[in-house]
């Protein structure tokens, strides 16, 4: 088998995933397990707070742990605007993104000046002062305690309305959004913008000198991985009917990063993935054992050792013995550890 | 088209640059000569901007450089081939040809480049990093060309290369002089630098000590020796 085959194995999960996926809430319900149409929605939505951590660390060498502001912004923009102006789930969207995408213009001009363990630090630092603001400004957020509202309507027009509240309406419009994003994100990714945020990851110095603004570069990616996180917020408040500002601690930023990594940072699926895996373990494992995150923890620092690409990357790799001529050697990358340039696909194909 | 009067730069608090004036003039191969840290590699690094200078000015086609951002270079037509190559090792031969443009690359250029360099089309779709270190200096001077620049600079372009490889690149950079393409090169291979160059400036301590043709300096073995310590 060749690499078309490899290609050809790739479109072919990628059909089933979307398959398995669009079945979801009429086979879950049916098995008697209606319960994990919820976790996987729930799954659906953090995927895309991993992917925002993915889009800056994997693609474009930044790690950030304040994902988790911009989660909050859209989450109170989507839920403010339901509340103060009766907005439905479309326009609320909007304004949730809208909201985390300006903060996040605002954040990145200064924090992308800053590179490695010092631009780390400063996205805690600016999810940490939001935080705060927003636990003791309790009349705008409701602090700890959040905001409540009613299921507003996915659908209002020519007499008919369809709520949130319709199950199914709520499934289908989280998983059109999420995947309308990683489709974006899949288009953006092999853009020439894509190939400067690989510059950039690769060697700053190297892509300044063939002409890329590393400054602007980055800045783009974090306004776009800032609001990625805003559209998980918005879908999260929209989800729960609620926000609350204790979602935009550090540690949230934090659960994403780890999701990103086990996932497989650099390829486009692998948040999905590492967000599937650690939160179905956490449904599972959390009721037997209370302190399961000393599994996770061992887990990400397994996959971080011994499978730098993560789930994504094992896929790959088993695609790639799979399908690889057994008499060429196959074409590997100078630094097995890390990213490729090949990483930047859908594991196992596009 | 590049004119460098009285560069200084430091390093930290030590000098490294003590007043460097060079010229390049459209079409022109120039060769920077001179023994290891004389200063040839800090005066390209001084001229894009990647060393502070700390006086002097530095001025292509007419427009002072100072100040100016090193990613605009580009834009000027400014070409930079670094030393050890700069190529981007885990991205694929093709990507790294794209990166220098903005949009998707018209077919025919790539077409031409290809034919001009078949080791490049044969590995399109290989990362960089796996290629030999002569092919990788032919990437990194095909991106640059891809650019279309009007000046290439190319540091130690045959350090690290395999000999059978050095005259390929040696004719690679005839063939870009020909084409009207400016060259200013740091070489440490005098043979090379002497075969290529129009004009050729000597350094020794920071500072430009003599400039002279390829033909004359021919003339005055004692110089090559004093500056350079080897024997023509």
């Amino acid at each position: 088998m060749s690499g078309g085959a490899a290609a050809w194995i790739g479109r072919g999960g990628l059909a089933l995933l979307g398959a398995a996926l669009l079945a979801v809430p009429f086979v879950l319900p049916e098995l008697g397990y209606g319960f994990w149409v919820n976790i996987v929605t729930e799954i659906l939505i953090w995927s895309l707070l991993a992917a925002s951590v993915n889009l800056l660390f994997g693609y474009v060498g930044l790690l950030s742990f304040g994902q988790a502001l911009f989660f909050g912004f859209g989450m109170y923009g989507a839920t403010l605007a339901v509340i103060h102006w009766e907005a439905g789930f479309w326009t609320g969207l909007l304004a949730g993104t809208l909201a985390a995408t300006a903060m996040a213009a605002v954040a990145g001009a200064l924090a992308v000046r800053l590179t490695w363990h010092y631009f780390a630090i400063i996205t805690v630092v600016f999810s940490l002062i939001f935080y705060f603001a927003a636990m003791s400004n309790k009349t705008l957020t409701g602090g700890d305690d959040g905001l409540s509202f009613s299921a507003p309507a996915v659908f209002d027009m020519a007499g008919v309305t369809v709520t949130l509240a319709d199950p199914l309406a709520q499934y289908f419009s989280v998983l059109g959004v999420v995947a309308a994003c990683y489709a974006i994100m899949g288009v953006v990714v092999r853009s020439p913008l894509g190939l400067a945020f690989a510059a950039v990851r690769e060697n700053d110095r190297r892509a300044r000198l063939i002409g890329i603004d590393v400054y602007r570069t980055r800045l783009v990616a974090f306004v776009l991985a800032g609001a990625l996180a805003g559209v998980s917020g918005a879908l999260f408040a929209f989800f729960g009917r609620y926000a609350s500002a204790s979602y935009m601690v550090y540690h949230v930023s934090g659960e994403a990063v780890v999701w990103a990594i086990v996932g497989g940072i650099g390829t486009l699926l692998g948040p999905l993935f590492g967000t599937a895996l650690l939160i179905v373990f956490r449904e599972l494992v959390s009721t037997v054992w209370e302190n399961y995150l000393f599994a996770v923890g061992g887990l990400t620092v397994l996959v971080v050792m011994f499978a730098p690409l993560g789930l994504a990357g094992l896929w790959r790799g088993a695609l790639g013995r799979l399908t690889a001529p057994r008499a060429a050697p196959a074409e590997a990358p100078a630094d097995p550890v890390a990213p490729s340039a090949d990483a930047r696909a859908v594991p196992g194909g596009r | 088209m590049l004119s460098v009067a009285g560069l200084t730069a430091d390093i930290g608090r030590i000098p490294v640059l003590k007043g460097v004036s060079i010229s390049v003039a459209p079409g022109e191969t120039v060769a920077l000569l001179g023994r290891n840290g004389v200063g040839k590699t800090s005066t390209l690094r001084a001229v894009l901007g990647l060393l502070r200078r700390t006086g002097g000015s530095v001025s292509y086609q007419g427009q002072d450089l100072g100040g100016l951002a090193p990613h605009r270079l580009a834009a000027l037509g400014l070409g930079y081939v670094p030393q050890g190559r700069g190529i981007f090792p885990l991205l694929t031969v093709e990507d790294n040809l794209c990166l220098g443009l903005k949009g998707k690359p018209p077919a025919d250029l790539f077409a031409e480049l290809y034919e001009r360099f078949p080791r490049l089309a044969e590995r399109r779709r290989q990362a960089a990093g796996t290629l030999s270190g002569g092919e990788q200096q032919i990437l990194a001077i095909a991106r640059c060309l891809i650019m279309r620049p009007s000046l290439i600079m190319l540091d130690e372009p045959t350090e690290g290369i395999m000999p059978k490889l050095v005259s390929q690149i040696r004719t690679e950079i005839a063939a870009i002089a020909k084409r009207g393409i400016a060259v200013l090169i740091v070489e440490q291979n005098l043979r090379t630098a002497l075969r290529l160059a129009d004009r050729v400036y000597l350094m020794e301590r920071g500072q430009v000590v003599h400039e002279a043709t390829p033909a004359a300096l021919r003339e005055t073995p004692d110089t090559v020796h004093r500056y350079l310590g080897v024997a023509l």
